[in-house]
């Protein structure tokens, strides 16, 4: 069977696996800049989809345009659909705030809040209407993020006190905390050391067991090493969408190619 | 536009690639030669060589490894690095074969009725043509070529076993020549593989150009 053929087979996952899927996304900033050119993907459930390109070619547009972070900046013109659970997480009658807690983001540099690592957890599952235990519910999130063993003993420490990485890991444990179905990951590691890069990619495959992971990151080993599914981006536009075993070794596209082999970009 | 310090590493790679198929041709040619012409000297200068075949090998397995660690390839660099290991040691394997032929010389020392002898020359000669053709396909990067120079492994294949069969029913007749019949079936075997071996470096070369995992043995 020709190599296309086995990708297009791979990528025509059936609905019921699909997390999140868009139709001719466009994101257009207030100076009339398209970032993003009406591109359709399927992201598989439960498994980890990386979005590589060059600076600029969209690709942390296109995350942010999942959730409609993109309404936080001013100007900014989002067109076509992104479906979730088969309704269109733009139409009128969506709130946003609900698509941000079942579509939750990890940014690229840590940003807990200037509280204890334990009212970092709960004071945002509280303000979403966590009415249960928030003990348990602190432990649990902090165990998914694999940061409870560093922090069960000082959970009424400031969390600015934590590692980079820690932190990370906290904002991570925070973002669980909502029970999103969805987590976004805008280059989680580029500012972390290689030791705290690793504990967040582990972290990525345990946490894909539950839940579906898009990460948007410059360092092309990371998407390799990491990611199930690969959507390579360029000026805006979806160049090659094909699982990352297959991208890496034998990308379709001669853009791919030139990019993922340092040539360009 | 290009990534400059790949490509020179890859250039340096290909110097030696082309260097150690050319020294694994050359060994197939004079082990040929030596047996034909029943130069013991030449069978002394085939073996010394493949102790530099040896290091070339080493050499390019060492580069690349090197590559890998210090630049991580994806795509086509990956596939050329992995088919390159593989190339080396399918030609290191055939100059071995070399020199298995050239060790016989002495065994067929002034013995011109062993006729079979000829088949095995023709063999070798075939096998020479396969290194030459398996290395030009690399030089050139061409999986046509590639796919092309396997086919001569049919030739080779089909004279093994007409030999075979010929030498086993010389061996009934003639038992008290066990010992040279014997070598000339091993031989026969060796080239053989030779062939086999250069198969499987152009299916090496179709995976580095084309990504496919190709039969060339069909």
């Amino acid at each position: 069977m020709p190599s296309h053929d086995i990708l297009h087979m791979e990528l025509n996952f059936p609905s019921d696996h699909i997390a999140l899927s868009t139709k001719n996304l466009e994101v257009i900033y207030a100076d009339g800049a398209r970032a993003v050119k009406g591109i359709s993907l399927s992201i598989p459930k439960k498994a980890t989809t990386a979005i590589i390109g060059p600076s600029g070619c969209g690709k942390s547009t296109a995350l942010r345009a999942f959730n409609r972070m993109n309404e936080l900046i001013p100007g900014t013109v989002t067109k076509g659909e992104v479906l979730f659970h088969s309704r269109n997480i733009y139409a009128p009658s969506i709130d946003p705030v609900t698509v941000r807690t079942n579509i939750g983001m990890v940014f690229q540099k840590p940003n807990p809040f200037p509280k204890s690592i334990y009212e970092n957890i709960a004071w945002a599952a509280r303000i979403h209407g966590h009415k249960g235990n928030c003990d348990e519910l602190v432990e649990s999130c902090l165990r998914k993020a694999a940061l409870w063993d560093e922090v069960k003993d000082k959970l009424r420490r400031s969390a600015m006190s934590l590692s980079g990485g820690q932190q990370q890991r906290l904002c991570i444990a925070r973002t669980l905390a909502l029970t999103p179905e969805v987590i976004l990951m805008d280059e989680p590691t580029s500012a972390l050391d290689p030791l705290s890069t690793a504990s967040i990619e582990e972290l990525t495959s345990e946490l894909k067991k539950d839940y579906t992971i898009i990460i948007v990151t410059h360092n092309l080993q990371q998407a390799g090493r990491i990611s199930d599914m690969t959507a390579f981006m360029l000026l805006g536009d979806l160049i090659e969408y094909a699982p990352t075993k297959k991208l890496f070794v034998n990308p379709e596209d001669e853009r791919t190619e030139r990019y993922i082999t340092g040539r360009f970009g | 536009m290009q990534n400059p310090g790949f490509d020179i590493d890859i250039a340096e790679l290909d110097e030696l690639m082309l260097l150690l198929a050319s020294k694994a041709e050359e060994a197939v040619q004079k082990a040929s030669h030596a047996l034909k012409t029943q130069d013991i000297d030449l069978c002394g200068a085939v073996k010394t060589n493949d102790s530099i075949i040896d290091r070339l090998q080493l050499s390019i397995d060492d580069k690349v490894i090197e590559i890998i660690a210090t630049r991580q390839p994806v795509a086509s660099d990956l596939r050329k690095l992995l088919s390159v290991m593989k190339l080396a040691s399918d030609f290191e394997r055939a100059a071995d074969y070399a020199v298995h032929l050239a060790k016989a010389t002495k065994l067929f020392l002034n013995e011109p009725q062993w006729r079979q002898l000829e088949k095995i020359m023709q063999m070798a000669d075939m096998g020479a043509a396969m290194i030459h053709g398996t290395a030009q396909a690399y030089k050139i990067r061409s999986s046509a070529l590639a796919r092309q120079t396997a086919q001569l492994d049919d030739q080779i294949d089909h004279i093994h076993k007409s030999l075979l069969q010929e030498t086993l029913l010389f061996l009934r007749q003639y038992p008290e020549e066990a010992e040279r019949a014997t070598r000339i079936i091993i031989l026969s075997g060796h080239l053989e593989r030779l062939g086999d071996h250069m198969t499987n470096a152009c299916e090496a070369i179709v995976f580095m150009v084309e990504g496919i995992h190709a039969d060339l043995n069909e």
